[in-house]
């Protein structure tokens, strides 16, 4: 579908910078790839930053139907998979006198070092 | 929870239901997922007119970028135009995506924009004879698209609801753009304030036309009824209209400009503005492709898409 006419459909994403993760941004068309991305450029991104642009025709993404999308419902028992199901821990851990590490200060390692007292 | 669903097995009452259910619940209309027809003919008439109206609106503006009045005020204009073009092309793949089903595609509504079955924005019929017109069009015509489109941020329909959400933030600095010219206009000369003011007198029945009569009386059909239904929109043309009163008339007049409406007021208690229609006949006239610069504005489009003909033939035979 759609190859035979003129226009084709793409899909498009960007990365607003080099660390920040795909976005899709809208559709277009446009007879080739190579034409898709200047319009790409021109259509969606005229003011915001950006870094990368991706455009992927349409006819290649597999995308889910309604009934697919129903099946992605999570039921609501899934503690074990989080650390909420691991909260009681900060209690034990006060008992033993020391501080719990929680993901807020285990994500904190990789950052530059501020102060010794925190 | 976890009831999925399979629509090829549920009847068309079923289906249809299940759709109502899902739009009164705020969830999104996706493209593929099943609509009814009626839902799919109103978005599709209701976007593709937009969609077109982006386009046929950049020209009128477009005439005032070789005259604007300064290499500034020219980069701005023409960041206006391309990003009216840049509408056009958002609002036109979402229409062009619930066509899809039914075999039609960008032709067909350049073909139906030609022949006049699909009609544009009756406010892009309109002559912008001086720069003032440049100015007011941004400043008040977007204005009116401002406050029309934002009706329908949350639209039930996902694709148009996330087209609008670009436009809108985009629309802002239009209408800024627009205020700046105005200003500078409304505190130079005489001549000036006088060019705005004629501009302003020129414009005013347009804008009352610009949210559409307040019922099907005056033109025998209205979409009001099945958009609110279908929750595209929430607010009535009327309300829309003295929402616009409420936010620019007293800007208007703190400008030290005027109004061409000796009747126009604020009643306090029906807390409404109180106004004088606009020439009904002269509207119906207007989306007849019968207004002032309705022919000239079809004939350059038309003119720009048989002249880039070769592009696209060009380009298909790279392919």
């Amino acid at each position: 579908m759609g190859s035979e006419g003129f226009y084709q459909e793409f899909e498009v994403f960007s990365k607003r910078s080099d660390t920040s993760p795909l976005q899709y941004q809208f559709s277009l068309l446009a007879p080739n790839s190579e034409i898709a991305l200047i319009m790409a450029q021109e259509n969606f991104m005229r003011r915001e930053p950006v870094a990368d642009i991706w455009v992927v025709k349409r006819s290649d993404i597999r995308k889910m139907n309604m009934e697919e999308k129903q099946t992605l419902q999570r039921l609501d028992n899934k503690e074990y998979r989080n650390t909420k199901g691991y909260g009681y821990l900060k209690k034990k851990w006060r008992q033993y006198e020391q501080g719990m590490l929680d993901e807020k200060e285990i994500l904190s390692w990789g950052e530059e070092k501020k102060s010794e007292n925190g | 929870m976890s009831d999925v669903i399979f629509s090829n097995q549920l009847t068309e009452k079923e289906k249809y239901e299940h759709f109502l259910k899902r739009i009164k619940e705020g969830e999104k209309i996706e493209a593929d997922d099943w609509m009814p027809d009626e839902y799919r003919f109103t978005l599709i008439k209701l976007i593709s007119m937009h969609g077109i109206s982006e386009i046929m609106g950049a020209l009128p503006e477009k005439e005032w970028v070789p005259k604007a009045p300064s290499l500034k005020r020219k980069l701005g204009i023409m960041a206006k135009v391309q990003d009216e073009m840049g509408h056009g092309q958002l609002l036109l793949r979402v229409a062009e995506d619930l066509m899809k089903p039914l075999g039609k595609t960008r032709e067909d509504i350049l073909e139906d924009l030609f022949s006049g079955r699909l009609k544009f924005h009756n406010v892009f019929h309109m002559e912008a004879p001086t720069w003032g017109d440049a100015g007011l069009i941004g400043w008040l015509v977007d204005g009116a698209a401002i406050i029309s489109q934002t009706n329908m941020l949350n639209a039930s329909y996902g694709p148009y609801a996330r087209a609008l959400k670009r436009i809108c933030a985009e629309e802002v600095f239009h209408a800024q753009h627009g205020e700046a010219i105005i200003m500078a206009l409304a505190e130079g000369t005489k001549e000036q304030r006088e060019m705005v003011q004629e501009a302003v007198n020129r414009w005013w029945e347009a804008l009352l036309m610009f949210f559409g009569p307040a019922d099907a009386s005056t033109t025998g059909t209205s979409k009001q009824d099945i958009t609110i239904k279908y929750r595209i929109r929430t607010k009535t043309n009327e309300e829309l209209r003295q929402d616009f009163f409420s936010k620019y008339i007293p800007r208007v007049l703190s400008l030290g400009l005027t109004l061409p409406d000796e009747t126009l007021h604020f009643d306090k208690e029906q807390a409404l503005w109180v106004y004088k229609q606009p020439d009904w006949n002269r509207f119906k006239e207007i989306i007849k492709n019968n207004g002032p610069k309705s022919k000239d504005r079809l004939e350059l489009r038309k003119m720009a898409y048989i002249e880039n003909q070769w592009v696209r033939e060009a380009l298909n035979m790279a392919k």
